[in-house]
């Protein structure tokens, strides 16, 4: 019987004595390497319960246990740095790149409230927020610079707000300063998201925009994933709160996850919303798959999806009558 | 001078204001996750926290655990390597074969995994156990903490291939991760039958309890496998 192990493959007879072996090179490397291929390989797997360093010793690959242990260990580490590093795949740097949004969106909104509250004191009739007050710290600091032939000029004059110290004005500008660099690097992210979804998973992009998609991605936690969750799971994917208290309690069933983003659903009438979300979900789902397995691009699948969608609305062109209480009216079930 | 006992082979309960569990330190000088080093007469210590740690908790709960310092251990779902620094510590001149499926936190294991030299990390799926068959050798010990819907079958599957005659499991079974809505001791019972009925080998459970106040909802199994087969039932054929 022919075994593979990590130091070579050996050939074993029927009571376990050792007939022939061809170990491996004795390096690190390529130990490692050798390694990692036999994984997937179901062929010449050791007995149960064999004895890998007993056969080791016996063919000669080394002459000790304390030798046997320390090249192990070497091997281990080194096919395991392997896997890690080949473990970065580009779904997972829009993943990374998901998160980074989420965070910088967080705290943009908090240091933007921040800024709002703070500069207001001091010149409260400007009526900007966000990314355009904070460009227009940095520009001018105090209202007094602000030039006539700005629109803000005489809103600036008049105001009621208090005056700007230097030392103040100083500090005000350099927060305001980066807070524009964090809009800035928000731009820098979505354009980044938009161009790698475009590459990397192009039907999915189409039918979700590069930004659901991602995000999609980003909770499924990989491409992969995502390709293999049946189309129910990515209609409620961001809604496991919703969904659990439905498994648990008597709650209603989610109708929609963050898929509710997408402009079919938030555009629809409530009452059709569930459905599109069902639609939607399921091109979503073979868009996924399209891009994990194949990659080719499927520009059908947008019609399709449309077709769909405009037929659900010509079918429901009315809310749903509430029903009347004591009317036995049979619930209908309807499954399509 | 803190008063020291010891509760089993590498395990020993140190006394210092409070009584806390603790390892002796195979890697002196070194911290793995923020625990206390301890000196006592020229030998290091590492405190070793049950709340973060399964193993930790089973030893309180006065499981037997069946690890000696020659002891190879096949430790499936090493997570970040918290518990399997202290197993590490515990089987200081044996072998600890830790599986990851996740390269996160392989990522950050493999730092502790070089330090020592007892470790062998395999970042594998622990339900595969045929992908590391070509390097991993018959263990006295299989402890899992995986957190899988069909940890029962891993457990099996891995036994089958990997445990010595006379071996023991020792598992951690995580409700939550099996079913969110049923009653965590409806799914512990099932578990438990799985375990010693639904796959091939079959265990012997020794013990069984749950990890509270350290772990909610965890149930601990302390399992052998099962000598000779089960009379008169036959629930799956072999």
């Amino acid at each position: 019987m022919k075994i593979n192990t990590w130091f070579g493959g050996i050939e074993v007879g029927s009571s376990g004595e050792i007939l022939a072996s061809d170990p491996f090179p004795k390096d690190v490397r390529e130990l490692a390497l050798r390694s990692l291929s036999l994984r997937g390989s179901r062929e010449n797997l050791p007995p149960e319960c064999f004895d890998l360093k007993a056969a080791a010793l016996e063919c000669g690959f080394v002459a000790s246990l304390s030798e046997y242990y320390s090249l192990l260990h070497e091997v281990t580490l080194e096919a395991a740095k392997l896997q890690v590093s080949e473990a970065l795949t580009p779904d997972q740097r829009i993943v990374q790149a998901v998160e980074a949004l989420d965070d910088i969106n967080e705290t943009t909104n908090s240091l933007s409230e921040r800024l709002f509250e703070w500069y207001g004191g001091y010149f409260p009739e400007s009526g900007l927020n966000g990314e355009a007050l904070a460009l227009f710290i940095v520009k001018y600091g105090s209202r007094e610079n602000v030039p006539p032939d700005d629109p803000l000029y005489l809103k600036a004059r008049d105001s009621m707000g208090a005056k700007l110290e230097a030392a103040d004005e100083a500090l005000l500008k350099g927060f305001a300063e980066s807070v524009c660099g964090l809009y800035s690097r928000r731009k820098q992210i979505e354009a980044y998201i938009e161009s790698s979804m475009e590459a990397l998973a192009p039907n999915l992009t189409m039918i979700a925009g590069p930004m659901l998609g991602a995000r999609l991605i980003s909770i499924a936690g990989s491409l992969e994933k995502l390709a293999s969750f049946p189309s129910s799971t990515i209609q409620v994917i961001g809604a496991s709160k919703a969904l659990f208290k439905h498994l648990r309690a008597r709650a209603p069933s989610p109708k929609h996850g963050v898929i509710y983003s997408h402009p079919l659903i938030n555009t629809s009438p409530w009452w059709v919303r569930g459905k599109v979300a069902r639609a939607l979900a399921a091109k979503l789902s073979l868009a996924a798959r399209i891009d994990f397995y194949s990659a080719e691009k499927n520009p059908s699948l947008a019609g399709e999806l449309e077709e769909k969608v405009r037929k659900i609305r010509a079918a429901n062109p009315k809310p749903p009558q509430k029903r009347q209480e004591g009317g036995a009216k049979p619930k209908k079930k309807r499954r399509k | 001078m803190p008063d020291i006992r010891l509760l089993s082979e590498g395990i020993f309960e140190i006394t210092k204001d409070k009584k806390q569990l603790a390892t002796l330190n195979l890697d002196p000088g070194k911290v793995v996750y923020g625990e206390k080093l301890i000196s006592i007469e020229g030998t290091e210590y590492r405190t070793w926290d049950p709340r973060r740690s399964k193993l930790g908790a089973m030893v309180l709960k006065k499981f037997n655990v069946p690890l000696r310092k020659d002891s190879k251990v096949l430790y499936l779902g090493a997570a970040s390597g918290t518990t399997v620094s202290h197993v590490s510590d515990i089987v200081s001149e044996g072998a600890v074969y830790a599986v990851e499926f996740a390269p996160r936190s392989m990522r950050d294991f493999i730092g502790l995994a070089s330090r020592r030299k007892n470790i062998f990390p395999i970042l594998a799926d622990a339900g595969k156990p045929d992908s590391y068959a070509h390097i991993v050798e018959p263990v006295d010990l299989i402890f899992q903490d995986v957190a899988q819907p069909n940890q029962a079958e891993i457990a099996a599957r891995n036994a089958a291939r990997f445990l010595n005659k006379g071996g023991y499991l020792l598992l951690s079974i995580k409700a939550r991760s099996i079913d969110t809505a049923a009653s965590p001791k409806e799914i512990f019972k099932e578990e438990v039958k799985k375990l010693e009925q639904a796959f091939e080998p079959r265990f012997e459970i020794l013990a069984a309890r749950d990890l509270m106040p350290y772990h909610e909802d965890h149930l601990g199994v302390l399992a052998k496998l099962r000598s000779e087969p089960l009379q008169g039932v036959n629930l799956y054929k072999e």
